[in-house]
């Protein structure tokens, strides 16, 4: 009440730090909202990626260029292999720009991974492909490829100028699936060559062709040894496991993080100082009060308890609005994103709670310095002050 | 054994490198308990600086020999911490200062409940302390009112309720009618004087003002630092 009060003495310069502070917390909600996606992103792409090796070709172009199916058969018998498939894997749109994931075309024959992909597929409507649905041209969607284009069970979508039926739609897993088409394996091949270079689709069969080969380890293999091992045992190909997964992406996504956090965390210093300034300023105008309360009785340490608590109401003030402000931006951002298929923040309770902490806390720490003087001030010269 | 005993107090003010003010030169003052004593001198000669340093406020010099002495009540303060004064000036010191020194944010009420909240009352005993304190200046009917809403005299018996909300040994008043006209003096005049006759409260004021050291016990009359007449001799 008491500190209320003296808040509100200053209301125009209060209002300010406040707003100094909000827009630290603001920036700290949203930029951590925006890392705690890519976290769950690059967990999520972790956790989907499970114990497999993924073969592609070592020509690079990010595993999208071709194999022959014939290095299944040659994968399956490499020691440690206990299931080998053929996969399709490539970009719908290889100009799209796009943040977040970029759609991809997933084709591989039903059931070829007898059962080791333990990657949860929920469907939120339709059924999964299977063997009957080969020779089709049938699609399943993940969530956020079906909310971009409208998509229903029923209806068809186009791919690369082809039009497929819907037959299923994933729920979100907000990570790889959820913006890819998986298609029949035949379907894969035929719409995979049609963007291939002139010389490159001459070379080749469609039927015969292949990004990638999916491989499970046996129990209790080594995983990295297994990778090295098809490596030297299939002609020019190269392996992604888990582990190097993690080394490449997640170092990288770990340093983006760090440096969306920094740039929230760098606007509340600024915050913080502003809190510095108004509590030296407020301890300045009220120099007489505190030699009163000093010369009735007042001890040092109830003094800087006073100006520190009501630093902190500052900062619990300006995290909370922040919060709010940050709350607001994260929910309208994503729903604009989300038509375009691309939620773009995680706000997690965590990023919330302690972003409100932190203001309070930071507000406390500004004012023990200005609340320190103010005590040390000798009280008969703090009375004369005007 | 007296309320205050002080002995040999000195103060140097540095005010620059080389120069300095001696403000006491070795001052001894006793105030007996339910004693009402004036100190009286013309400016400059210490005697606002012998209420700061009686008060707690200020430090007298050390190394002086005979070494100082400050004695309330019998127990030496100044061997005591800082907080340990402090807490004498909250529980056994009062203040009544000239400008009043009220917290312009705070209510009266609020004013002498933050005394009694620092000698350790706090909350709704502290609020009702500091309503009957304010009831016993007459101003029971003003308590919600801020400093700025009150008269000069006004203001001053606030500050008189606040020194006496916990029946402190004594009440240390600088120039406490110094900003006010003669019908206030003589009204915050009367007000010390009946707490010193009812309740035995021992007062030391500082003032310029030969009426309020008439109404005193006695005149403690100081120049140049030192104590020129503890008056005595008409206190006996």
């Amino acid at each position: 009440m008491m500190l209320a009060r003296n808040l509100a003495r200053r209301k125009l310069r209060t209002a300010l730090t406040i707003i100094g502070i909000t827009v630290g917390i603001w920036a700290l909600v949203v930029f951590g909202a925006l890392a705690s996606k890519i976290d769950l992103l690059v967990s999520g792409a972790h956790d989907y990626f499970g114990n497999k090796v993924v073969v592609s070709s070592a020509a690079g172009g990010g595993g999208m260029f071709p194999l022959s199916s014939a290095l299944v058969a040659r994968a399956q018998v490499v020691d440690g292999v206990d299931v080998a498939y053929g996969e399709i894997n490539t970009m719908v749109d290889h100009d799209a720009k796009q943040v977040g994931l970029p759609d991809e075309i997933v084709g591989l024959v039903a059931g070829s991974d007898r059962g080791r992909d333990t990657f949860p597929y929920r469907f939120a409507a339709g059924r999964p492909l299977g063997a009957s649905d080969a020779a089709t041209r049938n699609v399943v969607l993940g969530a956020d490829l079906a909310r971009k284009n409208g998509a229903a069970i029923g209806g068809t979508i186009r791919l690369r100028g082809v039009e497929f039926a819907i037959v299923g739609i994933l729920e979100p897993t907000l990570t790889l699936p959820d913006s890819q088409a998986f298609l029949p394996m035949a379907a894969a091949q035929d719409l995979y060559v049609i963007d291939l270079p002139e010389d490159v689709a001459k070379s080749i069969v469609p039927s015969d062709t292949i990004t990638h080969i999916v491989v499970y380890p046996t129990a209790g293999t080594d995983v990295e040894a297994l990778s090295a091992r098809l490596e030297a045992a299939l002609p020019s190909v190269t392996t992604l496991t888990a582990s190097e997964f993690d080394e490449t992406i997640g170092a990288t996504a770990n340093l983006l993080s760090a440096i969306i956090v920094g740039v929230g965390l760098i606007s509340l210093i600024v915050g913080g100082l502003s809190v510095v300034n108004t509590m030296a300023m407020s301890v300045n105008e009220r120099t007489r009060e505190i030699g009163i309360k000093r010369a009735i009785g007042g001890s040092r340490r109830r003094i800087v308890a006073e100006l520190v608590a009501e630093s902190g109401l500052i900062g619990l003030l300006g995290g909370l609005f922040g919060l709010g402000l940050g709350v607001l931006a994260v929910t309208l951002g994503n729903d604009a994103g989300r038509e375009s298929g691309t939620a773009l923040f995680t706000l997690t309770a965590t990023t919330a709670i302690s972003s409100v902490i932190f203001a309070t806390v930071l507000g406390m720490a500004a004012g023990i310095l200005p609340a320190t003087h103010a005590a040390r001030l000798d009280p008969v010269q703090a009375l004369r002050h005007e | 054994m007296a309320l205050l005993e002080a002995r040999n107090l000195h103060k140097t003010f540095r005010l620059g490198r080389t120069n300095t003010v001696h403000a006491l030169r070795g001052v001894d003052v006793t105030i007996e308990a339910g004693e009402m004593v004036a100190i009286m001198g013309p400016s400059g000669s210490g005697k606002s600086t012998l209420m700061h340093v009686l008060g707690l406020l200020h430090e007298p010099d050390r190394g002086t020999t005979p070494a100082p002495v400050l004695a309330i009540n019998g127990s030496d303060v100044l061997r005591q911490s800082d907080r340990a004064r402090t807490q004498i000036r909250a529980r056994e010191l009062g203040f009544v200062f000239q400008s009043y020194n009220l917290v312009p944010t705070l209510s009266a009420v609020e004013n002498v409940a933050l005394a009694a909240t620092y000698a350790g009352r706090g909350g709704r005993a502290g609020r009702n302390a500091a309503l009957d304190s304010l009831e016993l200046v007459g101003l029971a009917d003003r308590a919600a009112h801020r400093p700025n809403q009150l008269s000069g005299g006004e203001q001053q018996r606030v500050a008189i309720a606040r020194a006496l909300v916990n029946e402190p040994r004594l009440v240390l008043g600088d120039e406490p009618t110094g900003n006010l006209d003669s019908a206030r003096t003589a009204e915050v005049l009367g007000l010390l004087r009946r707490f010193n006759r009812e309740r035995g409260q021992s007062l030391l004021i500082v003032t310029h003002d030969p009426e309020v050291g008439a109404a005193c016990d006695r005149i403690i009359s100081m120049r140049d630092g030192l104590v020129l007449d503890a008056g005595l001799l008409r206190a006996a």
